[in-house]
């Protein structure tokens, strides 16, 4: 259940830092929080990734 | 205080539970401590509706760190732990939960919830959102645990009823490939186990719903030496679960061959009386929906000429041909 709370923990704040400004709708979670949740889970358990250097995320965006 | 629990003594107990379930919740003591150095919810009320359980309780002590105010009812009137429940109240959260709820103490308590207006809601099911507009509550915003609650509030959104805005937390990536996929698909398992203690092994385990929290299940079932058959309403996802390895085939068809009958698909009269006269003789039927309408219990209750309780969470229903159909956890 970590992953949904921390999702549910986040996105209360995210209100709060928000309100008055959200649409009235059904909204998803934003990509942010799903990414830091996935982020902090990896951190949890002990878990480095790699990121993108400037030239693959330059490679990634471009025609070839 | 203003907490109503089972027996504020279960607390001590409570709290051992708490801190274990803490202790395994990495990702959640991260956050406690980022929030009680931030103070998010300074002067803010939330409030909750959701199963009182231990790993809810963390939740709890997560918002309080955060500096809210919280107020928190069951979602469930089954699923409360007394004890956790208590343990909560000591430690200042406003519970209104005790197990083994009527109707009428399971809406009263959604109230007791509301008593303060929230600026949030967190919700798993939609219980206590429909009731604070019923309310006229105008919070900052409410989110939302569980596919049920979500297909509920879309609804709602639809008839142009939604008076705040809400966030489907169900719908998030790290929430459905994971607590669905996982974490339901081994709790349900466990569930199955602890009230039927039978072995899984080279029975025949027909799962409802190829969604993740289907998923999840079939493979654990298949894990466990099930045989495991996968019905579904949406072709592509009955096309996944015949690639992933499991038969697939209607619930009609399904149900001359079950031993265990799973439904995980937010959807009503999943298993229903057309097909409890096809069952075999001792299948189980079981739902790990979040509403108890996934099996057709009355239908059921109606066509047996008998119903006697076997363990805790196991009904045996006789029918009129002689045959036994067990069910767990009142659907």
């Amino acid at each position: 259940m970590q992953m949904s709370f921390a999702n549910q923990a986040l996105c209360a704040q995210f209100i709060a830092q928000n309100k008055g400004k959200l649409s009235i709708s059904v909204m998803r979670v934003p990509d942010e929080i799903d990414n830091r949740v996935a982020a902090l889970a990896l951190k949890a358990l002990g878990n480095e990734i790699d990121t993108l250097t400037p030239e693959q995320q330059k490679y990634l965006a471009s025609w070839h | 205080m203003v907490s109503k629990v089972k027996d504020e003594s279960l607390a001590a107990q409570g709290k051992l539970n708490v801190d274990w379930a803490e202790k395994n919740m990495p990702v959640l003591r991260l956050l406690k401590s980022e929030f009680a150095e931030k103070k998010p919810f300074q002067g803010t009320i939330i409030s909750a509706c959701l199963h009182v359980t231990k790993e809810t309780a963390v939740l709890m002590r997560v918002l309080k760190a955060g500096g809210a105010e919280v107020y928190l009812c069951g979602s469930n009137p089954l699923s409360t732990q007394d004890d956790v429940a208590a343990c909560l109240a000591a430690e200042g959260v406003n519970v209104f939960a005790w197990r083994g709820q009527t109707a009428e103490d399971y809406s009263a308590c959604v109230q007791s919830a509301l008593q303060i207006t929230p600026q949030i809601t967190i919700d798993d099911g939609a219980d206590l959102t429909v009731a604070a507009h019923n309310k006229g509550i105008n919070a900052w915003g409410g989110t939302e645990e569980t596919t049920t609650g979500v297909i509920r509030l879309r609804s709602f959104e639809a008839e142009g009823m939604l008076k705040y805005p809400l966030i489907a937390v169900n719908d998030a990536r790290t929430k459905m490939m994971f607590d669905n996929r996982y974490g339901t698909g081994q709790s349900t398992i466990d569930g199955i186990m602890r009230s039927t203690s039978i072995l899984l092994a080279g029975k025949s385990f027909v799962v409802a719903g190829y969604g993740w929290c289907g998923k999840g299940l079939a493979s654990r079932a298949r894990g466990m030496g099930a045989r495991v058959i996968v019905t579904e309403v949406d072709p592509v996802k009955a096309l996944e679960a015949l690639m992933d390895g499991f038969e697939v085939m209607s619930m009609k068809q399904a149900a001359a061959k079950g031993d265990i009958f799973v439904t995980v698909t937010g959807d009503m009269n999943v298993i229903s009386k057309d097909h409890f006269p096809i069952l075999k003789d001792g299948a189980i039927l079981a739902n790990s929906g979040h509403f108890d309408v996934e099996v057709d219990v009355k239908s059921l209750a109606q066509m047996a000429k008998g119903v006697k309780r076997i363990r805790p969470n196991m009904d045996e229903y006789t029918l009129a041909s002689g045959k036994k159909l067990y069910l767990l956890g009142e659907g």
